[in-house]
């Protein structure tokens, strides 16, 4: 008799202490999700521009058609947050086939050498302590060049999808030379600062 | 302004220096061949006519390129050209070695240069075995071209012909690239352009007899890799047609034609004339082609 109420008290214990370890497990999944929450891209809603001068006259612009990227964004330590591109160079488009076809060619982004142009954060910060600003810094990587860049990001909007997913939007304008990823053909026709307007919205998961 | 610097950087400059290196090598050949015999005067002309070309396409690369763009190991395609323009000069002043040496060199280049000039394409495009395929087939093409270019230098009956035929296959090669919209490789397949018209102009303006050789075997390493890196880099990073690409290639192989006897009989100008004109049809059609896919006189033809 003494016997089954200890075991019955042993299981009970052990039982407790399942219980305790899965909430430990339940709440602290819930945290970690609440820790770092992550974004995928969506394309349809999102744009990168490029923005270059032609013969030191008029801007013109173009567009990559096909990227994806990741955020991982940490609200409570911000710095732990990362952000990660990965760009087509085949889907240049500038509305004009014969210059996108040129801009394919190893005389601009080598598409066929150098398939993605990628980006990945190494440093992630709050710009002047503002909520909406960050300041993001990372590699870029084009043409085989890999170089350290760093930009301002304004977050643009939070707010709930349809089924209920947080959405996040960032909007990032900044230049590059690209003579520093040995993009130097044209040098007079084509300005070498480069202005890249990245506007994302982003999709939690 | 910037078509004047790259006239003066891609065709001008180059071929000054080659053209001083081939006439300072036209002139050790004259007070050589009183002394020695010829066998030694092809080996020293061998790698100053080797120098000559080679240094006249790097100095047309940094010229064009900037003198910061060479980066080792080199990441483009095109960053090859100058690296196959040093070591087509290195190969070209041991090529007097023995027939094995050279063999081994030959064979070594052959399989070394598509794995390293399209690592890309490797890399991202082809699977293993296609790869695989890919890299016999193109080794086994570089191999043969090479000894068709190295034939070309004894099998055209007049001295000035052999210059005038790689102008020719050069330019057909840099009308091939502009038109398929690589206008910066057009302007590399310029550079030799340039080496070859002076050096056809030296050749004709210097030779004391029509069948003085103006390109000795040695030179047949940068003429090879030189070549075949631009058509491998046109092919597989640009936009350059098929069959464009293969009868630029193949173009050489009609210069066997004048091993035909009738053609033969029919003496130095006219022989050569008729191998000229062979060599010249498949770079025509292959102008032709590029031509009819660039859409040259439809919309969009200038943007």
């Amino acid at each position: 008799m003494k016997t089954d109420l200890g075991r019955t008290r042993q299981i009970s214990h052990i039982g407790g202490l399942v219980l305790t370890l899965l909430i430990i497990c339940f709440t602290g999944s819930i945290q970690l999700a609440d820790a770092a929450d992550t974004y995928e891209i969506d394309t349809a809603h999102s744009m990168i521009l490029f923005r270059a001068k032609h013969s030191g006259v008029s801007y013109n612009y173009g567009r990559f058609n096909e990227f994806t990227g990741k955020l991982m964004i940490d609200e409570t330590d911000i710095s732990k947050s990362t952000v990660a591109f990965e760009v087509k160079t085949a889907s240049v488009d500038t509305a004009n086939e014969k210059r996108d076809q040129h801009l394919r060619s190893s005389d601009f982004f080598s598409a066929k050498q150098f398939p993605v142009i990628t980006f990945k954060s190494t440093k992630v910060s709050m710009k002047d302590g503002k909520e909406d600003m960050l300041e993001i810094t990372g590699d870029l990587e084009l043409l085989g060049v890999k170089k350290s860049i760093t930009v301002d990001v304004e977050i643009t909007g939070k707010a709930k999808g349809r089924q209920g997913e947080p959405l996040i939007g960032f909007e990032s304008i900044f230049t590059i030379k690209r003579s520093e990823f040995g993009m130097t053909y044209g040098a007079g026709a084509v300005s070498d600062d480069i202005r890249l307007i990245v506007t994302i919205e982003a999709k939690g998961k | 302004m910037l078509i004047l610097k790259q006239l003066f950087f891609g065709l001008l400059l180059p071929a000054v220096v080659t053209g001083g290196i081939l006439v300072f090598a036209r002139s050790v050949a004259s007070k050589e061949e009183g002394e020695s015999t010829g066998k030694e005067t092809d080996i020293s002309r061998g790698w100053l006519i080797a120098g000559a070309l080679s240094a006249g396409y790097i100095v047309g690369y940094f010229g064009l390129e900037g003198f910061s763009t060479l980066p080792f190991p080199p990441r483009q395609g095109i960053h090859w050209l100058c690296c196959l323009a040093i070591i087509g000069f290195i190969a070209g002043c041991f090529w007097h070695f023995s027939l094995s040496g050279r063999l081994i060199a030959q064979i070594v280049l052959s399989i070394a240069i598509p794995r390293l000039l399209l690592n890309s394409t490797f890399k991202y495009t082809w699977g293993q075995l296609e790869g695989i395929i890919w890299w016999v087939c193109l080794a086994a093409a570089i191999f043969i071209f090479w000894n068709l270019v190295q034939q070309s230098f004894t099998i055209l009956p007049s001295g000035a012909s052999v210059p005038f035929v790689y102008f020719g296959l050069s330019g057909g090669t840099a009308l091939v690239l502009a038109l398929s919209g690589s206008l910066r490789l057009a302007q590399h397949s310029g550079i030799l352009v340039a080496l070859f018209a002076v050096s056809w102009i030296i050749t004709i303006a210097l030779r004391r007899d029509s069948n003085w050789q103006v390109f000795p075997r040695g030179v047949s390493p940068v003429v090879a890799l030189l070549l075949a890196g631009i058509w491998m880099n046109g092919y597989f990073y640009e936009e350059v047609p098929a069959v464009s690409a293969i009868l630029l290639a193949i173009s050489l192989l009609l210069a066997q034609v004048g091993q035909i006897e009738a053609i033969r009989r029919r003496g130095t100008r006219q022989s050569a004339l008729i191998q000229i004109v062979a060599i010249a049809l498949p770079v025509v059609i292959a102008i032709g082609i590029a031509v009819a896919r660039s859409g040259l006189f439809g919309e969009n033809s200038d943007y």
